[in-house]
């Protein structure tokens, strides 16, 4: 129990520490709000003086001259309780809530679902290529993902797209996440709308992050075998599927976990990359285009959730670690 | 990739090739309350069938926040034009030309201090309310009552004083001439409906309030919204008649150039304001429904830093030396592929504002063509040789890779005349940072103009938008502060058409004696076509709007003239 009570302590202070430079980093990037916007602004044509740009940031909340402890204590109250604020950047204006909200499913859909495919089928594959060693599978499956992994995911994506989603009536569509004009909800054509063009993202997505998986996978199992207990499992004539995965698998997969539980958390941060590359529109661009626009107050909610997601993630790894290494709770 | 929305960014907003389109120098009082008169395209009202859609690609760098509020700087783009409508429209590719919108016509006072509005009658709201000159009292003094509201500062910085009505006319009075800003006040500011802004949220919190259902008298309205895309559809009960002949306009959420030229070389979308490296091939070569055309708009520019703390920029002779030492076509040919033409040092662009455009006194003064032996001799002067080479170094954005071409190409001509310049890339927040507090010796940069050059030069070289080192300037970067050029500007407001020609003459000249900055190439709007199904796009023969989707309330003048072929079988 304590050891539950030690993580749980150290999780409340890693995100009070996490929230703080949170706070400070983007004040310390170069340029403002007022800049950002007046260079947007020039775009629709006329040049707006500072200080009308100010006076219109003001109505949006944005004061810059106010005490910097002040605005760091509003700040904690205001993320703790939810009050988020509205976006001072290129949507200047709407609730951040909002902002997110729009964003959030999709990058969970894609970036998640893709993210957890690669996890489960590298380890199966890793898995079956550790256990096999030496065997057909094992000689070609993870030399080659562990050539696609190396590659650029923007690279991959540029690829796809000139391979399936190029000319007037292409295989695959190449950008955004759903047809123009169709009512979003549970209707068929949605649905598939959306898969259509998820397809590429997310292949893209797995074919880079499999090699990883399948790799420590592997070696972890071919280390495993090795052991006592193996053996001791062979010896008393336990089925062959039953040492692979409940003997080896089991203790093999323990390292990549936390590797897992990490990656689920960056996946709110999103693939920024991708994202841009497939006009898919998630929070990795959001987080881009909120950097780029000096955009606080959305810069610092992205920045909670990341930070949220990949603290969560760790703990309930944390907690999976406890429950399925003895170990870990004698130590306890 | 985002260095080439920084084109559009600062394309932006201005005249163009209309040299010679008619003599619109004096905005003329419509007598014809028709406003497809001033088109050639769009013709008569009625004209055509309606049906058909258009899809803009037009990189916003966001997906859509569904608000629709015209005063909101950063959503306005998406409101003005489609939604919202101006008094009477400016076409700054000809010359200033107006076309009669929500005012049939109007007439300035003879000392032009004020001006009256005759407003539409019959027009509605497309709610259904009927629209009337209350609606624009409304509208101006909403601006008065929340300067937030004001983008144009035109009760602050334009000095008007009073907006009334009396029955169909509106008058707007102003502290001293005004002219120049008839440009904003009745192109740039669209018209609200009083009905709506007057109660509830909108009344209240006007600069913030969403507006997500805009009610205005413009031809579309916003059928559906999603962060991913904008549906307008038409507004049936339009007041110019028959119009608009499509029925639907798709704006999507493009985030970045890549996709949103794909979509545009494949036709998906049909509309673009869209920067495409090597267009013909890309683009062009598609298909041969697929047309673009760039008119020139402002200059592109380096700006030296004339503050006296910098000495080596402040100093007339090495101004001088760079600006002759320049080769402006082959800038143009190598750093910019062409599509942006060579500029000149008097600061007009060409041919758009012919007529402005002094090519005698360029001539006198020899900077009509490259000059290097005449920059050596100044170079000379200064006190500068083989020795004791000027080094210099200027800023540019990271990722804005035509500027980086052309500063290559500037970069070896000033080699040539000994003068070793180094390009800092810098990333787009630092790099405004130290162009608007002046913390540099040169940068590249570039503005938006407006109907006339007077626009561009008096943002480039008024005192008053200047600033001390250290603080913001609004677009004075160079911070020349010459009093009789500040006279010269002030003129300008009240004087009859022919002199603001001289007077913009006598301004060009300061350009070519001080060399306050020195203009390399001309940035263009960036525009691409399909007429596979669609007509009445405005063409270089035809430049009844500014053509970019990013130019509003342009935007709504377009949108009115395209017509859908297969709609007319």
């Amino acid at each position: 129990m304590r050891f539950l009570i030690r993580r749980l302590g150290f999780f409340v202070l890693t995100l009070w520490a996490a929230m703080t430079l949170n706070f400070f980093i983007p004040r310390m990037m170069p340029g403002s709000p007022e800049e950002a916007l007046r260079e947007r602004f020039s775009k629709s044509g006329s040049v707006v003086s500072p200080e009308q740009l100010r006076t219109v940031l003001a109505e949006f909340g944005f004061d810059p001259d106010k005490n910097i402890i002040l605005q760091y204590t509003e700040y904690l109250k205001a993320m703790v309780t939810g009050h988020w604020g509205v976006s001072i950047g290129s949507s200047l204006g709407a609730p951040v809530t909002t902002l997110i909200g729009d964003a959030l499913p999709w990058t969970v859909g894609l970036v998640g679902i893709a993210t957890v495919l690669a996890f489960v089928l590298g380890t199966l594959i890793g898995t079956i290529a550790g256990w096999r060693r030496g065997g057909l599978m094992d000689g070609v499956v993870p030399p080659v993902f562990i050539i696609t992994s190396a590659l650029p995911y923007f690279w991959v994506a540029l690829v796809f797209i000139s391979l399936f989603a190029i000319g007037s009536n292409p295989i695959l569509p190449n950008d955004f996440n759903y047809e123009q004009g169709l009512t979003p909800g549970f209707n068929p054509p949605f649905i598939g709308s959306v898969l259509k063009h998820g397809i590429l993202p997310a292949g893209t997505i797995l074919i880079t992050a499999i090699g990883g998986w399948i790799l420590t996978m592997r070696n972890n199992m071919v280390t495993t075998l090795a052991e006592d207990y193996v053996r001791m499992a062979r010896a008393k004539g336990i089925p062959n599927r039953r040492i692979m995965f409940g003997y080896a698998g089991r203790n093999a997969f323990l390292p990549n976990l936390s590797g897992f539980a990490m990656s689920l958390g960056f996946v709110i941060s999103g693939t920024i990359l991708v994202e841009y590359v497939f006009n898919y529109p998630g929070l990795g661009y959001m987080f881009y285009n909120a950097t780029v626009s000096t955009d606080y107050p959305l810069l610092q909610a992205l920045f909670l959730l990341v930070t949220l997601a990949v603290l969560i993630c760790v703990l309930l790894c944390d907690f999976a670690v406890f429950l399925l290494d003895p170990r870990a709770r004698t130590k306890g | 990739m985002s260095g080439i929305k920084r084109i559009a960014v600062t394309a932006v907003a201005v005249g163009v090739l209309a040299a010679g389109c008619g003599g619109g120098d004096e905005p003329i009082g419509g007598a014809s309350s028709n406003p497809s008169s001033s088109t050639s395209s769009g013709g008569s009202t009625g004209q055509f069938k309606k049906g058909g859609t258009v899809t803009i690609a037009n990189v916003g760098g966001q997906t859509w926040p569904c608000q629709f509020n015209p005063f909101n700087p950063a959503v306005n783009q998406q409101a003005l034009g489609f939604v919202y409508e101006p008094l009477t429209f400016v076409n700054v590719l000809k010359s200033g030309a107006t076309t009669p919108m929500l005012a049939t016509a109007f007439s300035w006072s003879p000392t032009k201090d004020s001006i009256v509005f005759t407003i539409r009658s019959g027009v509605k709201w497309s709610d259904g309310q009927p629209f009337s000159a209350d609606d624009v009292v409304y509208t101006f003094n909403l601006m008065k009552q929340q300067p937030a509201l004001d983008l144009y500062s035109l009760w602050t910085g334009a000095g008007l004083t009073s907006v009334t009505a009396a029955g169909d006319k509106v008058t707007l009075k102003f502290k001293a001439p005004a002219e120049p800003y008839f440009f904003n006040f009745a192109n740039q500011v669209g018209i609200v409906p009083k009905h709506i802004w007057s109660t509830g949220d909108a009344a209240a919190k006007p600069a913030t309030w969403p507006n997500t259902k805009p009610v205005g008298t413009g031809a579309f309205t916003v059928g559906s919204c999603t962060s991913n895309n904008i549906s307008y559809v038409a507004n049936g009960s339009y007041w110019q008649p028959g119009k608009p002949y499509l029925e639907k306009v798709q704006y999507p959420a493009y985030l970045d150039n890549n996709p949103a030229n794909l979509d545009l070389a494949s036709g998906k979308a049909q509309w673009g304001g869209q920067y495409i490296p090597n267009i013909d091939n890309f683009y062009k070569s598609k298909s041969p429904e697929n047309n673009y055309w760039f008119p020139p708009t402002a200059n592109v520019a380096i700006i030296p830093n004339l503050d006296p703390s910098h000495k080596v920029t402040s100093n007339l002779a090495v101004r001088q030396a760079i600006a002759y030492a320049l080769d402006r076509e082959q800038i143009s040919k190598i750093g910019e592929s062409g599509y942006q033409p060579a500029a000149n040092q008097t600061g007009v662009v060409t041919p758009t504002f012919d007529k402005y455009f002094d090519k005698d006194a360029l001539t006198a003064a020899g900077y009509d063509k490259p000059n290097p032996d005449k920059a050596k001799q100044l170079l000379e002067s200064a006190g500068y040789s083989s020795s004791n080479p000027l080094k210099l170094s200027v800023i540019t954005v990271t990722g804005y890779t035509d500027w980086d071409a052309s500063l290559a190409v500037v970069k070896q001509q000033l080699a040539k005349v000994g003068i070793e310049l180094s390009i800092q890339d810098l990333q787009q927040q630092s790099y405004n940072q130290k162009l608007f507090t002046g913390d540099y010796d040169l940068a590249y940069s570039s503005l938006s103009g407006g109907p006339t050059p007077y626009y561009e030069l008096r943002q480039l070289l008024y005192s008053k938008n200047s600033a001390p080192i250290g603080t913001q300037a609004s677009s004075n970067y160079s911070r020349y502060i010459k009093p009789e050029v500040d006279k010269l500007f002030d003129q300008y407001a009240s004087a009859d058409p022919d002199t603001q020609v001289k007077l913009i003459k006598q301004i060009s000249g300061y350009m070519i004696k001080d060399v306050p900055i020195i203009p390399t190439t001309e940035s263009v709007d960036w525009y691409q076509y399909n007429t596979k199904d669609l007509e009445g796009w405005p063409t270089q023969e035809d430049p009844y709007a500014q053509p970019a989707p990013y130019n509003i309330p342009d935007v709504g003048q377009v949108l009115t003239n395209l017509y859908s072929k297969s709609a007319q079988k």
